[in-house]
């Protein structure tokens, strides 16, 4: 503890009785970054009915979206704050939606005093849509669950009554019992391909209707055919049924189809992206000067709106004031805040650093330059590359493969033996569908999924796990991802007496007063030193701070600032000095701070053979400087997202396959038309919603021993293709032809199966946890 | 053999009985958070009356 505040303060969280929150959180909380949203316009008419649904007379319903929800611990606070509220009837948080749906008492309670209490407590909420209360993603994960345990009972059930049928052999049962357990298992599978595999054949039926062969088709197909024809055998009491068999197939699949929708829910979509970007109201002034706050959606083109410090310009428009200093690096990658004079155009979602700020809005909604963003995402989606689909193809190949033996083997046998045609078909489908296919690939690739997630990589398509294998080159995205947003001292260069700590401690006592970052990173530097009293503080916009320290007049900033027209006293270009009245005092040097294991990470995946590159928003000598300490020899500074989409699209027509690692907003484009697009935790949503992989924990270091986990998923994964088509290629012959009695064939068939899952489980044991 | 004309319906009801109360307890909330219900007892002061 720093100071008397601080112990007073955690005194008091201890009496509020909160002080679990730390004993339950298992990640650190991000800091608050000071910015305000005036709540009390949510009370408006016109917002109100769009974020709010009533449940009756008096009770009112509303999700909202909560910045800052790390885990669970977040989610105990929030509950238990609101909860002890008057009024609240009910609040439910999901952590990993960052939702939460809020039911209140509108005579006890409104909602702008719940929003103000959930920014007391540090979240920063905005209702959403009131459509979002539908909340399409609870209905889909619920269905899927259902599903999957539907086909899980019936796939048990199904093979209980086959091994019956299996083991008890022709000559313990009677033929009635024998027949009574093919109807049973006829019926377990009943909800399993009626129900659980419904998706696969409303999916098959949709790629139809648009003309393409999906992978749903040939899967459909499978079920369906097995299906139908066991029934078909079951009722001529002849042969063999394969109950169990479609059973098993559909579970496996919907396993597999399961664990991927809950990766895809956590990395979010792109309506929470949007909805999070732009302020939900605007400061709206009137022709008398008065200002009046408005919904975003009311806004037109014409209006003249204020912008206060700090706050995020609702739309796009132009400055009417002298100067004011914005922050864009969401939207450029810039990472200092820049200049904006009058007339300049200010960008919807930038964040205004030094205001305030009057602007006639130019643009609104869809013409936004964010808006545009979205949309570039959108068709880089559209346009994804086909490799990425290159494991579906595969997976479909095959299927058709083993369709066309089928076939191929029911003509040949109604040449020889029309009785036996039906039957060999049969076992040629079964016996090769469910081991090679509904296995061989899904274990692999659920497997090294199980594994990504634990080393904090997220796998949001599973497809990306053949891509990140197969990728040739990586392109970093500079701010937030290879560098800290903060800026750091770097060096610190004294004249005449001063010390290094006594020059930072003055500068500090300038700095604290100032939100420019170069000031911040300054008064960052000498954290818990005592701090010298600085009295008439004066900011300088744009240039620096002045002010009196112990009785002298200091200068912090530019040198041309600071030294005022004796600029040749010390040769110091880019620094920032501090200086008095005689001359220079101090010279600090700023540079990005690196994430940290960002270094080992570019190593490590130029150990692999990969070509790295740096391709970002910023100035030149920024990116220069970060790649030369990098060690990064490509690199492409000032790219709007737009360019870095071009240069993108040129390294892949040259045969390599991209993989993108970005975190803002403009970073969404290229990661949408990259091979591979890993975005960093803690980024933009948008980024996060047009990714494959999330690295959750931001450890840049987990890249490069996830590339190699997914080659090796890739070569197990070949392995038991391979050993699936040996042992069809030996056992459905001689199964066909009538040598081998039916319990060795299952045998066969489990003990195959068993070997592919155990190959599978190889996968993650061998690697070193990064 | 007979006892099975017996013991199979039994099974198949018990299994509709827990597909049933699985349902019910997916359509309750029951799955929707992982990760928070776990912490819940490490809390000894949250209320228990609602």
């Amino acid at each position: 503890m720093c100071c008397y505040g601080c112990r007073a303060a955690a005194e008091w969280i201890e009496q509020l009785g909160l002080a679990d929150y730390y004993r339950l959180r298992t990640e650190p909380a991000p800091k608050p970054d000071g910015r305000e949203d005036g709540a009390a316009a949510w009370q408006r008419p016109e917002i109100f009915r769009h974020v709010v649904r009533d449940l009756d007379a008096d009770r009112r319903e509303t999700m909202l979206l909560i910045e800052g929800v790390r885990c669970a611990a977040c989610v105990w606070l929030i509950e238990r704050a609101l909860g002890a509220m008057p009024g609240i009837v009910r609040i439910q948080v999901n952590a990993s939606a960052r939702r939460a749906r809020v039911v209140w008492r509108d005579a006890e309670i409104t909602l702008p005093k719940i929003l103000e209490a959930l920014s007391r407590t540090g979240y920063r909420a905005s209702p959403l849509d009131s459509q979002a209360l539908n909340d399409v993603r609870r209905r889909e994960s619920r269905d899927a669950l259902k599903r999957l345990l539907v086909a899980g009972f019936g796939a048990m059930q199904a093979m209980m009554y086959a091994a019956v049928l299996y083991f008890g052999g022709n000559e313990a049962l009677d033929p009635s019992t024998h027949e009574l357990f093919r109807w049973l298992g006829f019926l377990a599978a009943m909800p399993v391909v009626f129900y659980s595999a419904r998706p696969f054949f409303t999916g098959a039926m949709r790629s139809l209707r648009a003309r393409q062969l999906g992978m749903d088709v040939p899967v459909a197909l499978a079920i369906a055919l097995i299906y139908a024809a066991s029934l078909i055998e079951a009722l001529r009491g002849g042969g063999h049924v394969y109950f169990d068999s479609v059973s098993m197939f559909v579970f496996f699949l919907l396993a597999g189809r399961y664990l991927e929708m809950r990766a895809r829910h956590r990395a979010g979509d792109l309506t929470d992206a949007l909805a999070r970007l732009t302020p939900p109201f605007a400061d709206l002034r009137r022709d008398d000067g008065t200002i009046e706050r408005i919904g975003i959606h009311e806004l037109r083109v014409g209006h003249q709106v204020h912008v206060s410090e700090g706050g995020i310009v609702p739309a796009d428009g132009t400055l009417l004031d002298e100067q004011c200093r914005v922050d864009e690096a969401l939207l450029s990658g810039e990472s200092a805040p820049v200049v904006r004079r009058r007339g300049d155009m200010l960008i919807a979602g930038s964040v205004l650093v030094e205001g305030p700020a009057q602007l006639r809005v130019e643009r609104v909604g869809a013409d936004t330059a964010l808006a545009g963003i979205a949309a570039l995402v959108e068709r880089a989606q559209a346009e994804r590359p086909q490799l990425a689909r290159a494991g579906e193809r595969a997976a479909s190949r095959f299927v058709m493969r083993v369709m066309i033996l089928t076939a191929l083997t029911a003509i040949a046998w109604s040449y020889f033996d029309p009785s036996r045609a039906f039957p060999a078909a049969l076992a040629v489908l079964v016996v090769s569908c469910p081991c090679a296919f509904a296995l061989a690939v899904p274990a692999a690739i659920t497997r090294s999924l199980a594994v990504l997630a634990r080393w904090g990589v997220l796998v949001v398509r599973p497809d990306a796990i053949q891509s990140l294998a197969e990728t040739t080159h990586v392109v970093f995205d500079k701010t937030g991802t290879l560098t800290q947003p903060d800026l750091t001292v770097s060096n610190v260069e004294t004249f005449n007496v001063a010390s290094r700590e006594s020059a930072l401690r003055m500068a500090a006592s300038l700095a604290r007063e100032s939100r420019h970052p170069a000031a911040r990173a300054i008064a960052a530097a000498c954290l818990g030193d005592h701090v010298e009293q600085a009295s008439g503080i004066r900011s300088h916009s744009g240039l620096g701070l002045t002010a009196f320290v112990a009785g002298r007049e200091l200068r912090l900033g530019r040198i041309d600032f600071a030294l005022a027209g004796r600029a040749d006293l010390c040769d110091c270009e880019d620094a920032v000095l501090l200086a008095d009245d005689t001359g220079p005092i101090a010279a600090f040097w700023l540079t990005e701070k690196l994430q940290p294991g960002a270094h080992q990470a570019v190593d490590a995946l130029g150990a692999q053979g990969l070509q790295v590159a740096i391709a970002s928003g910023d100035s030149a000598s920024k990116v220069e400087e970060v790649a030369s300490r990098l060690g990064i020899s490509q690199w492409r500074a000032r790219q709007l997202p737009a360019d870095k989409l071009a240069w993108l699209a040129d390294l892949r027509a040259n045969g390599a396959r991209v993989m993108a690692v970005g975190d803002g907003v403009n970073d969404a484009p290229v990661l949408a038309g990259a091979d591979v697009a890993v975005a960093v935790a803690g980024s933009a949503e948008l980024a996060q919603a047009s990714s494959d992989i999330v690295l959750v924990d931001g450890r840049l270091g987990s890249l490069a021993p996830a590339r190699a986990l997914a080659q090796r998923t890739l070569a197990i994964l070949q392995q038991n293709q391979r050993w699936a088509l040996f042992y069809n290629l030996t056992a459905v012959p001689v199964a066909a032809l009538g040598f081998v009695p039916p319990w060795l064939a299952a045998l066969g068939m489990s003990l195959s199966s068993v070997c592919v899952i155990l190959n599978a489980l190889r996968i993650g044991r061998e690697e070193a946890t990064p | 053999m007979n006892v099975l004309l017996v013991m199979i319906p039994l099974s198949i009801l018990l299994l509709l009985g827990a597909a049933a109360a699985f349902f019910w307890a997916v359509d309750h909330d029951q799955f929707d958070d992982m990760d928070t219900p776990g912490l819940l007892p490490l809390d000894d002061s949250t209320r228990h009356d609602d």
